[in-house]
């Protein structure tokens, strides 16, 4: 039996081209640069200074508040500056800049697993903080946060995100694969938080060996199952999973939990056993170098502030002959286009997809008018009218956009824009309408003060 | 790394789909019916089709070079609207009509409302309906064989007389050139196993309009009747190809339903009351019409804000039987309903048909008849009779005006060079021969088939007794000169027309 949501695409897989390759620590030389911000909330404070000495897993940035999480360095050597540095969004950002010594030297020793048993509920949410682990899935929320619902007895399910929706991304299938019993074992922490909740790993039916592992290392626990899910994006988004598992559709004002589940990813899993049992902080994370236009394409555990441009390298480079077209951070769904490769890989991060030929170079020459074939409408997961939504949106009609076509439900997944076979950029019409609306509200909020 | 990388934003995948892809493959949906329509009409079709696709392609071109637009005939819409004209026109069509409505589905129902995606109206349906009216004469249907104008099914349905409904569903009745149901299913069928029309739209359509010519068309559901107004005056080719246009449908699930349901409805309500045998065309103009209207107001809601009661839905892969299964068992179900089932349906018209047939010629063969009566006398020598190769299937007493029996009428058979000789013979009371008429005669043409010209025909007037055939010119008064070069023929009816007047001989000249 294989659960699956309502509607979604089915781009191109191509993970065949990383998929068997196994993942391995990569030591990067050179300099490290650690963004201040590398999740949601606020930005962390520096609490190191230029010329101080570093080892690894040593903080370098704390928490400011509740919603923001701690850096750790994840090298060896000392502190070269602390500046505004080229980041993956194109802009700059404050960054805390590491001259790497290569030695790697070790802060504490991480192998050692922690004898004390039956921690208590606090105690591991306080690990999993103090070790600044984020959603490792792509957003990078806090997962401290998380794991802090308002009432836990009411998690009914704590979901295991293995769907690896994303194309060309092959990092949690072999993370699966050759760490499941890691993994349970983060999962079983979780569980401890939420006395009523069931676990259930996800994983789309594409990884038969993932599957295949994590059940065997899933065997004989009593709240943890594994179920298959259709390979179909956006299966691993929030809502998606919720809906495969539970049946429950909820609108984008509430949260995971306020329908009794908690979803996280494998890589956090992982981080979070690795914290708790371990005591070692959030400083390396799977990630995978793909894509056509990629020699040797990779699977690594990668350190937080490699630049991309030397993962490119540790993969044997582009491919002789050929050129890149479109340089992605992530995978071609939810990827950000990169302008430029010199910029740090950050904890929330989880691949890079190097395209020799741009499909939507390509699909903006096909563009024709929309022909209202209704597409759009029957592969939203959410259940929205692409189609009309756009129509609202470029006639400007925004309270229609919002009240009568639900609008602002949008997760901004693209399915409609893979879809569209008039090639029509709905999401970024989307994006841009959802911008004015709040936009609007801003205004009016503010003038009724 | 050199070079510039390109920046866009999210998703950075697309679709196999394309709008090309889309019309191409509507395209080679219709492209079954257009093979029938050209391979049943002729060259006159085959002129049609050609003049109508390539004029609206022209049509397309040339607007678009004058409003200085870029250039859109390798989308295939311009193609698909041509296609679609011509496929609903009538095959005697005279060629300059399709290129009028090319003309007209291009630049008025499309170029001017800013052309594809932005038309109100399907243009092929525009164009069909504004042909109708202005050119009322050249779009009335003539079969194809002779110039005789004459009802065409849907006429003829409306008028409540006989169809031939397997005619029509292999699409060899009398038509538009996109008459084959079977050629159009294929086709209508292939688009919705490929996911590119919506199923809601066109099976609504045939239920809707099924329902209401079930309940008002004063036949109830019966079987036959329904098939002839599905397989008649557009249903198919409406539901399947015009109806189902993505520009001019509604867009959520419900929306098209009720689209549907409309020109279902509107359909049937057209065809039992109105005066028109195109109210199809009309139908679905009327729901395009509708189309914006309900777009505004039937708008889907989220999931999470529909209402699907309080219990948790587990949503699980569901049992699906994939599309091109159920496309292809509904295609071959009616296929072999064309074949085998046909019969029965067809069955009683035919028994009708025959029965007319007879009574026709037997007022043939005897003029003076004011009305036949089964003659009770021969019916016991008739049943004998039965299953003998020359035998007498009927015998009628001939009445006058006033009842009274005045001779004879008997139908009789006797077996030829290609089958049954059956014919219709009238004798006097004294005995004679008033004429004969054939109801069955297979022969062979120009030799067996002279039986049925008056030289040969005319020798039997007058004649009784026990006739014998005689080659070169006949004498004698019970002689019949026989056909050259037919004998096998000439004895048939010879011995046909003799076991009729040996019936008369023995029973009815006793009777009298």
């Amino acid at each position: 039996m294989r659960n699956t949501f309502r509607g979604g695409v089915h781009p191109a897989e191509r993970k065949e081209l990383s998929r068997d390759a196994r993942l391995r620590l990569y030591d990067p030389k050179g300099e490290m640069v650690f963004p201040l911000q590398q999740h949601i909330g606020k930005p962390a404070k520096a609490i190191v200074q230029k010329g101080d000495p570093v080892l690894v897993g040593q903080k370098i940035a704390e928490a400011d508040g509740f919603v923001s999480a701690h850096i750790y360095s994840s090298c060896s050597g000392k502190v070269k500056a602390i500046e505004k540095r080229r980041v993956l969004s194109g802009g700059f950002a404050e960054c805390i800049v590491i001259d790497n010594d290569g030695l790697f030297t070790p802060a504490a020793d991480y192998s050692v697993r922690d004898s004390e048993g039956n921690l208590s509920a606090n105690e591991i949410v306080q690990r999993v903080q103090e070790a600044g682990v984020v959603g490792l899935g792509g957003a990078g929320f806090p997962t401290h946060v998380k794991l802090k619902p308002k009432d836990p007895d009411a998690i009914e399910y704590v979901i295991a995100n293995g769907a690896e929706c994303e194309p060309y991304l092959t990092c949690n299938d072999q993370l699966m694969r050759t760490h499941a019993p890691a993994i349970v074992e983060g999962l079983e922490l979780v569980l401890h938080l939420f006395p009523n909740a069931e676990g259930v790993i996800c994983i789309e039916d594409n990884k038969p060996e993932a599957i295949h592992a994590m059940e065997i290392a899933a065997s004989g626990k009593q709240r943890i199952s594994v179920q298959t899910m259709i390979t179909k994006y956006p299966q691993g988004g929030e809502r998606s999973l919720i809906q495969a598992v539970t049946g429950i559709d909820f609108p984008i004002s509430k949260l995971p939990a306020d329908v009794g589940c908690i979803v996280q990813n494998v890589g956090t899993l992982y981080a979070i056993q690795r914290a708790v049992l371990y005591h070692e902080p959030l400083f390396s994370q799977c990630f995978t170098v793909t894509g056509e236009a990629v020699s040797e394409p990779a699977n690594f555990f990668v350190r937080v502030g490699t630049s991309y441009a030397e993962l490119l390298e540790a993969c044997g480079g582009v491919k002789p002959g050929m050129t890149v077209a479109k340089a992605l951070a992530g995978g071609p769904m939810m990827g950000v286009a990169m302008g430029s490769l010199e910029v740090p890989v950050q904890k929330q991060n989880n691949g890079l997809t190097l395209l020799a030929e741009d499909p939507v170079e390509q699909a903006e020459k096909l563009m024709t008018a929309c022909l209202h074939c209704g597409r759009c409408t029957t592969v939203c997961p959410v259940g929205l009218m692409p189609q009309l939504m756009a129509d609202a949106a470029i006639a400007g009609d925004l309270e229609r956009y919002e009240k009568k076509l639900y609008g602002l439900e949008c997760i901004q997944c693209g399915s409609c824009t893979v879809a569209c076979p008039a090639k029509r950029p709905l999401m970024q019409t989307f994006k841009q309408a959802k911008a004015e609306i709040q936009e609007k509200k801003k205004r009016e909020g503010g003038g009724q003060k | 790394m050199n070079g510039m990388l390109n920046i866009s934003s999210a998703p950075h995948t697309r679709d196999r789909w394309t709008t090309p892809y889309i019309m191409r493959m509507v395209l080679l949906s219709l492209l079954p019916a257009t093979t029938v329509g050209i391979l049943v009409n002729g060259w006159n079709a085959f002129g049609i089709v050609a003049l109508a696709v390539v004029s609206a392609v022209a049509c397309e071109w040339v607007f678009n070079k004058i409003c200085h637009k870029p250039d859109t005939i390798w989308d295939g819409s311009a193609a698909v609207t041509g296609l679609l004209l011509a496929l609903s026109l009538g095959p005697q069509t005279p060629l300059y009509i399709p290129v009028i409505g090319s003309v007209f589905a291009i630049v008025v129902c499309k170029g001017c409302f800013g052309g594809l995606g932005k038309n109100f109206i399907n243009p092929a349906l525009a164009a069909r309906c504004f042909l109708l009216i202005s050119f009322a004469n050249a779009m009335a249907i003539k079969p194809a064989v002779d110039a005789v104008a004459s009802a065409t099914p849907v006429g003829a349905l409306k008028a409540f007389e006989q169809v031939d409904i397997t005619k029509m569903f292999l699409g060899t009745a009398d038509g538009v050139i996109g008459g084959s149901i079977l050629a159009l299913l294929v086709g209508g069928l292939l688009l919705w196993s490929l996911d590119i029309i919506h199923g809601q739209i066109c099976f609504s359509v045939l239920i809707g309009f099924t329902l209401l010519i079930g309940l008002f068309g004063g036949e109830g559901f019966e079987p036959r009747f329904l098939l002839a107004h599905l397989c008649g005056g557009g249903v198919v080719m409406g539901a399947f190809f015009m109806a189902t246009d993505y520009v001019t449908s509604p867009v959520s699930r419900l929306g098209q339903f009720i689209y549907g349901c409309l020109i279902g409805v509107l359909g049937g309500v057209f065809r039992l009351w109105g005066n028109t045998a195109d109210s199809f065309s009309y139908a679905i103009i009327i729901g395009n019409v509708c189309t914006p209207l309900i777009d505004t107001y039937i708008v889907q809601k989220p999931l999470a804000y529909r209402k699907i009661g309080k219990t948790r839905r587990v949503k699980r892969e569901p049992f699906r039987i994939p599309r091109p299964v159920i496309a292809l068992t509904i295609i071959a179900a009616l296929a072999g309903l064309a074949l085998s089932g046909v019969y029965s349906v067809t069955k009683s018209t035919i028994e009708e048909q025959e029965l007319t047939k007879e009574t026709e010629a037997y007022k043939a063969v005897y003029p003076d008849a004011a009305s036949f009566a089964v003659a009770e006398e021969a019916q016991g020598t008739i049943a004998a009779m039965e299953g003998n190769t020359t035998r007498v299937n009927k015998a009628y007493a001939a009445k006058d005006a006033n009842g009274n029996t005045i001779g004879y009428a008997l139908n009789v058979t006797s077996k030829g060079f290609g089958g049954n000789v059956t014919l219709a013979m009238g004798l006097t009371a004294d005995g004679k021969i008033t004429g004969i008429s054939f109801t069955e005669l297979s022969e062979t043409a120009g030799l067996g088939m002279k039986a049925d010209e008056p030289a040969f025909k005319e020798q039997f007037a007058g004649k009784g007794g026990k006739l014998s055939l005689v080659k070169g010119e006949a004498g004698g008064e019970q002689e019949i000169s026989a056909i050259t070069g037919a004998s096998v023929t000439s004895n048939a009816v010879i011995s046909a027309v003799n076991a009729g007047l040996d019936l008369y001989a023995t029973v009815l000249k006793g009777g009298n």
